[in-house]
């Protein structure tokens, strides 16, 4: 398994349970010594037997790791103690990072208190605290209810606008897509494919598929359509056009332009773009989420 | 501050917010001593401190039995035993079944007599089935007197032959003196440290400071498997500090629940209205309580490190500290001489704490200690090493 991230990019580890994405990330954050190869963060070789390039990760494991018996500021102060943090400059950071994740309110009550959404906020915070370059977000999501679900897919979305390099793992597909710069799809601890969504759906042969429902002359627009830079496949049945194209939302307005120039009418449009969960059974033959 | 000491005040806070280190560590050592005092006290000092009370019925009333209560009130004044007279063996008796007295020494009449006449007279002694070693003392100083007397009755015999001279009374004091000493000798010896005994109170202070000891130590040995436990031990591996700090955080938090624990209990026991137990010299104590505290750590630290959880670490660890306990005698003393029993008890870092305060009774300097202070620093190297080896597989893996 070899991967790059770059500054400001999100990386996803995608793969079903028990793919090796957490021990991948083990690895990575120098929980775990691989039997060979390194990895490096900021130009530092990690490693178990060495404290160096850890203060510049920061790990959010998939199971929470907080003091449950210490206030949300107690669970920040501490772990920001430990990454070399003190004085006014810690107790900004920790203010900060409260407002971030949204628990500036509760931040003198003690985590046992909280939510279970809370506490993954509380948990993604303290590993956001030290202003880490690479971010490493195992599963946050698990378990987490929607509206928290979405608080944290937005809070990540935020980070890698920073500069922050994230790795995400994940095995809901949707987070992927709309999270991922890049994404590898991992399968008993190796890399099938890796890519941005477009270049993996490309690489399976996977292509959009637009519905458009109207009236009048459809099967000549479905042939002006065809004519079309980049439509592989158009017809039409029951007041719908079916359109195959490697790029729908580059080509949508023009493909519009096509059906009612040439006499038919638009009633509604559907653009089906294939996902990662196709690419994935494609490379492994089995579902995200066996 | 080092992250060893981060991570030691971060345990101390949640202890002392869970409030049960505070149980293990003082109350119930201090209310279990104080119990065990009120309850064992006083048979405790019965069978370990000196305590004869005995009685004397003297029939005979002549010098010579009267030279054997004058050694008896002697030795009383020296405080050894007390003696009380009475006039005939029923009463005497009666003393001995309402627990007045142990035992006392029957002298029947015409015993000087028998003694001038060179016949052997007897001194009887009766004693209570209850206080065998009272009894068994009794009549060891009736049979020293009793060859004290031979003695002087040969040198008398063998005088009077030669001379041709008439045995009177008057006759066996001029020739051997003050009779007492002729009869009798005792001497109060300085006994070994290995058997030495403490007081009640001190004992079941000590007792329960150490066995209690063993239970608050774990508080902070245990706190790697609870932080592998709630997961936060990944996050402390993934920090930029040493493996090391991360178990030193832990060590120094059980050193100093012990230290603290077992201060607050030598003071609190040491105070007047409370126990009033005798620790003996202050510089020794704290040496004791320091490589005590230490080998506690190491003891449990070699027991959390060899179990695969936080329960599973408590309940080995709540075995060991009873087992070490009975094995060191903090419940009660065990014996202390050549068998099998008393030499497993100094496999115990309970047994040698205690007879490292025992080494300090009756106001021995702070020097007496060191002994065993140094066999609970090398319980405290050898199981902290070969818990370490442990606890490094562990992390690694």
């Amino acid at each position: 398994m070899s991967f790059t991230i770059g500054e400001g990019e999100t990386y996803g580890l995608l793969g079903p349970n028990g793919a090796g994405k957490t021990t991948s990330i083990s690895m990575i954050a120098g929980l775990l010594e691989g039997d060979a190869g390194e990895v490096r963060v900021s130009g530092e070789i990690i490693s178990t037997r060495s404290t160096a390039g850890k203060s510049e990760i920061g790990l959010v494991p998939q199971d929470l790791a907080i003091y449950p018996d210490l206030t949300a500021r107690e669970n920040l102060a501490f772990f920001g103690r430990l990454y070399g943090m003190g004085g006014s400059d810690l107790t900004s950071r920790v203010d900060e990072v409260l407002d971030v994740i949204g628990l500036a309110g509760r931040s003198d009550d003690l985590v046992k208190e909280f939510s279970g959404g809370m506490k993954r906020r509380l948990n993604i915070g303290i590993g956001l605290l030290h202003k880490p370059q690479l971010l490493i977000l195992d599963e946050p999501t698990v378990g987490v209810d929607p509206q928290s679900r979405n608080a944290i897919l937005e809070s990540v979305e935020s980070l890698s606008d920073e500069g922050m390099a994230v790795l995400y793992t994940t095995h809901y597909m949707e987070e992927a897509e709309r999270l991922c710069d890049r994404v590898a799809i991992i399968d008993e601890g190796k890399i099938q494919a890796e890519g941005t969504r477009r270049e993996l759906v490309a690489m399976v042969g996977q292509k959009d598929r637009v519905t458009i429902s109207g009236g009048g002359d459809l099967t000549a627009a479905a042939e002006s359509v065809r004519a079309v830079a980049g439509v592989s496949e158009a017809s039409s049945s029951d007041h719908q056009l079916h359109i195959l194209t490697d790029d729908a939302s580059s080509i949508l307005p023009e493909l519009l332009a096509c059906v009612t120039d040439s006499g038919g009418t638009i009633g509604g449009v559907e653009v089906f773009e294939p996902n990662l969960e196709a690419v994935f059974l494609h490379l492994t033959g089995k579902a995200l989420r066996d | 501050m080092s992250a060893a000491t981060q991570i030691a005040g971060k345990d101390l806070k949640l202890r002392l917010r869970d409030r049960s280190a505070f149980i293990f560590g003082i109350i119930a050592p201090l209310v279990l001593a104080f119990v065990f005092n009120l309850v064992f006290g006083s048979a405790f000092d019965a069978t370990t401190g000196l305590g004869l009370d005995y009685g004397m019925v003297d029939l005979d009333q002549s010098e010579i039995s009267q030279a054997f209560n004058d050694i008896l009130e002697e030795v009383e004044a020296d405080g050894v035993l007390t003696i009380d007279t009475y006039l005939d063996e029923t009463s005497a008796t009666a003393a001995i079944e309402v627990g007045e007295i142990d035992a006392y020494y029957l002298i029947e009449a015409g015993f000087g007599q028998g003694i001038i006449a060179s016949e052997s007279p007897t001194i009887q002694v009766i004693g209570d089935v209850d206080a065998p070693t009272s009894t068994q003392i009794a009549a060891s100083i009736a049979e020293q007197y009793g060859t004290g007397v031979e003695a002087t009755q040969v040198a008398i015999g063998t005088t009077a032959t030669v001379t041709s001279s008439q045995v009177t009374p008057e006759f066996f004091e001029s020739l051997s003196g003050d009779p007492s000493a002729a009869a009798f000798s005792y001497q109060l010896e300085d006994v070994s440290a290995a058997t030495k005994q403490l007081d009640a109170t001190t004992y079941f202070a000590a007792g329960m400071a150490v066995f209690f000891l063993f239970f608050t130590v774990q508080f902070g040995v245990l706190g790697l498997l609870e932080e592998e436990r709630e997961g936060t031990l990944v996050r402390l591996l993934a920090a930029p500090i040493g493996r090391l700090s991360v178990v030193g955080g832990k060590a120094i938090l059980a050193f100093l629940l012990g230290v603290i624990s077992m201060t607050t209990l030598v003071v609190a026991t040491s105070l007047p209205f409370l126990l009033n137990a005798k620790w003996g010299s202050p510089l020794g104590v704290t040496l004791l309580v320091v490589a005590g505290v230490l080998s506690a750590v190491g003891v449990m630290g070699l027991v959390a490190s060899a179990s695969k959880t936080a329960e599973g670490a408590g309940n080995l660890g709540a075995i060991v500290a009873v087992v070490l306990g009975l094995l060191g005698g903090v419940f009660f003393p065990l014996g202390q001489g050549d068998d099998l029993l008393s030499k497993l008890t100094f496999l115990t870092p309970h047994a040698w704490f205690m007879r490292g305060l025992a080494d300090l009774a009756d106001a021995a300097p702070w020097t007496a200690a060191l002994p065993a202070a140094g066999a609970l620093l090398v319980f405290a190297v050898v199981t902290a090493s070969i818990g370490w080896v442990l606890l490094r597989r562990r992390l690694k893996r």
